[in-house]
């Protein structure tokens, strides 16, 4: 057992599957330069000496690269694709959707695209176009596994998950999560860091998780924002309010089996999301509770997202944008009170 | 023997169809594939084609007067047996090549023609869904990089995809099960005519939105050299293409990492309805290789030893590590962008002067002129290719169609991970 932050057990996750399976890859801009940054986020560093052959360093060019590693895919390779910032996706997303999502459909199930890719997102003082919270874009397009990372034991076990499905899988990471010590440490990093156990493990890719056990409401929420739920639930035990915090981790396909044991349980649900609310994930987990869980309901659902606007640059704006612990209290106390406006 | 020309199915709103005049004469004598009328409907005026050669026996609705879909508007008499070939000058006449071999060459060239013809016809009688995209006389750059593959080399192609899956050994009876959207089609009736392949023919579905092939087909040939398997990937895309980014990001990285993957770009002059020098101040698509670092060459598209002969070329250097390479192949559609375009766009005289050029005659003259192959073998060859396609025509109308379980099968792949 060691204690690992989320960027290094990615690292050991991929170096891992490297060594396990040759076919193996990683693709991707400043992922395999000597004296350079493993990738944006440290997560591929030094990858290069250990697999020179299999570490390859493209230009910048995102359509084309998550193309290449759509055609390597199908050839029998296990490309691992990241992309710089989440944002970038944007230009890649016709190889994602058009190509690696609907391969095996259109083929009549005689292709496989068995590909991994990774993006982090968050909004972390860069602006508008380097901070997106891209799940939204991504989770509606059948053929395609999403998951959203939250902890260094996930983001192992996910990986490795993720190169061993014959799928493509889009692995969403948090730029406030990847370390909270360092040097390349960001501004306003949270402690994700797990036990990462010395024995090889995976985690499965569609499957929610329960971190914090409670009776009165569910609070669902992924990547950085359970980490705010969590501390929101802590908060809330001043108030005699119980509630159970689920990681949605796997958002397509949504693990109903198990947010729905815990609706059937609490009754009451509070989504919390970084992102403009109007079309967000939390849209449609509402919706999918709604049409299943609706008799065991006491209570509306209520969201807490950011509002329907860019990500903006000012640290006071940021902060504003991104949910807060308070707003997601405040939604809480506002669920336990029916008829009550939050 | 005799025909009838319907009315082809139009019209985008199911109103009648006026015809404007008749183009030949009671009769005159048609070849298939000639204009034998003009119509108007609610979106344009369009030329209506014979689907089989014969005489003009009888016009059944006069120039003025409309008609239905369906409705048949002249009698074709039989055929006599017409030569798609003349003897003349051919600059391959001390051809060193197998007889057998280029007959098969032909074979392949003419299956393809014949099939578009077809399902042309097919869709303008308005018993196959879908829409097409075709490629008559674009026969030549299909069959003559194919035939410089090796069967487990792969393709890469578009939604104008038909010619290339026959020339690399796709069946007639999967393709035309698949355009009737059939279970037993080569993509389970689940692709259509815009996503044929076959993963076990070395062809990867079509893919149908313009060059997004290219980096595709780069990321297949980096797996065929990361694991030394020395197979090779010829890339099909059109003139359209070249101006994408996914042109020019994949070639760029193809050329970095000396891939084994063949650009072949078959350059039509259209991108859809807009012509090549509306949207490129250099035409020349070939240029493009060497501002990349690597060979690209321009070859006459409808000569189809000089595509096969290229091709080699281009694929043994692919296969030695020094790929890629990209050809472009002049040549020219002979049909719409798609189904109901009546290429209004494309001058007479351009027609007529690629007509004149078109790639399975003038092959067929060269093996006439080089006299190991009379008439007889061609029309042979002919008959073969008709009764393949009509039977396989009949097999498809009644080939079993997808369950509706199906509909949900084959998103995901299931079974054990790695």
């Amino acid at each position: 057992m060691k204690r690992q932050a989320i960027a290094e057990a990615l690292r050991n996750g991929i170096a891992e599957e490297m060594e396990r399976d040759e076919t193996v890859f990683c693709i991707g801009e400043d992922i395999a330069v000597p004296g350079g940054w493993g990738g944006a986020f440290t997560v591929t560093l030094g990858l290069e000496k250990r697999f020179p052959d299999r570490m390859i360093n493209t230009p910048i060019a995102e359509l084309g690269f998550f193309g290449v590693a759509v055609g390597a895919a199908m050839m029998g390779m296990r490309p691992i694709a990241d992309v710089q910032y989440g944002d970038f996706l944007f230009l890649a997303s016709d190889q994602i959707i058009n190509n690696a999502a609907k391969m095996r459909y259109m083929s009549g199930g005689r292709c496989q695209v068995p590909l991994v890719m990774r993006a982090p997102v968050g909004a972390t003082g860069r602006g508008s176009q380097h901070a997106q919270s891209m799940e939204r874009y991504f989770t509606g397009v059948p053929g395609l596994k999403v998951v959203a990372i939250s902890n260094a034991y996930d983001a192992k076990g996910i990986l490795k998950s993720a190169v061993r499905d014959n799928n493509p899988v889009l692995i969403f990471e948090h730029k406030l999560l990847y370390g909270s010590k360092g040097a390349r440490v960001e501004s306003g990093a949270v402690d994700a860091t797990s036990e990462i156990p010395d024995h090889d493990y995976v985690v499965p890719l569609d499957q929610a998780a329960l971190r914090r056990p409670g009776s009165d409401v569910t609070i669902l929420s992924w990547l950085l924002m359970l980490h705010f739920s969590l501390d929101a639930a802590q908060q809330l035990t001043n108030e005699r309010i119980a509630a159970e915090v689920l990681d949605v981790r796997s958002l397509a396909p949504i693990d109903y089996q198990t947010i729905g044991d815990s609706v059937k349980n609490t009754g009451r649900v509070v989504i919390v999301e970084e992102g403009p609310k109007t079309g967000g994930v939390s849209a449609e987990i509402a919706a999918g509770i709604q049409e299943r869980f609706a008799q065991y309901l006491k209570a509306p659902i209520i969201r807490v997202a950011s509002p329907d606007i860019p990500v903006p640059f000012s640290p006071i704006l940021e902060n504003a944008y991104r949910p807060s612990v308070v707003q997601i209290v405040q939604a809480v106390r506002a669920v336990m009170t029916p008829h009550a406006k939050p | 023997m005799t025909f009838e020309l319907k009315m082809p199915d139009l019209s985008t709103t199911g109103s009648p169809i006026k015809v404007l005049r008749w183009l030949v004469a009671v009769g005159e004598f048609v070849e298939r594939g000639q204009a034998v009328l003009d119509v108007e409907t609610d979106k344009a005026t369009m030329e209506v084609e014979a689907l089989n050669s014969g005489k003009l026996l009888e016009q059944l609705i006069p120039a003025g007067q409309e008609a239905s879909a369906g409705e048949v508007l002249a009698i074709i008499g039989e055929s006599s047996v017409q030569s798609t070939a003349r003897t003349g000058e051919s600059r391959h006449a001390e051809e060193p090549y197998d007889r057998n071999f280029l007959l098969s060459l032909y074979r392949r060239m003419l299956l393809i023609r014949q099939f578009e013809d077809r399902v042309k016809s097919l869709f303008l009688e308005g018993i196959m869904p879908g829409t097409i995209h075709q490629c008559q006389g674009q026969e030549a750059t299909a069959v003559g990089v194919c035939a410089a593959l090796k069967e487990n080399d792969f393709i890469t192609s578009t939604f104008r995809g038909h010619g290339h899956a026959l020339a690399k050994g796709l069946s007639v009876q999967e393709m035309l099960d698949e355009l009737f959207g059939a279970i037993t089609g080569c993509c389970k009736g689940k692709g259509g005519s815009m996503h044929m392949g076959n993963f076990e023919k070395g062809m990867i579905p079509g893919i149908a939105i313009v060059a997004g092939g290219i980096p595709v087909a780069t990321g297949m040939a980096l797996a065929f050299k990361m694991r030394k398997t020395e197979q090779v990937v010829a890339c099909f895309f059109g003139d359209g293409g070249v101006a994408e980014g996914a042109f020019h990001e994949a070639v760029n990285m193809a050329a970095l990492w000396s891939l084994p993957v063949l650009f072949v770009c078959e350059n039509n002059l259209y991108g859809a309805s807009t012509r090549i020098d509306q949207v490129m101040k250099n035409t020349t698509v070939s240029d493009r290789a060497a501002s990349y670092g690597f060979r690209g060459e321009t070859i006459d598209g409808n000569d189809l030893l000089a595509v096969y002969d290229a091709a080699g070329r281009a694929v043994e250097e692919c296969r030695t590590g020094q790929g890629p390479v990209l050809l472009e192949l002049l040549t020219y559609r002979r049909t719409g962008h798609s189904r109901r375009d009546p290429c209004h766009y494309q001058s007479k005289e351009e027609r007529a002067a690629w007509s004149a050029s078109d790639p399975i005659v003038r092959f067929a003259q060269m093996l006439l002129a080089g006299g190991q192959v009379d008439q007889t073998d061609l029309d042979g060859i002919r008959e073969e290719i008709d009764y393949e396609i009509e039977s396989a025509v009949e097999q498809a109308k009644t080939a079993p169609r997808p369950a509706l379980d199906d509909l949900l099968t084959d998103v995901y792949a299931g079974g054990e991970p790695v």
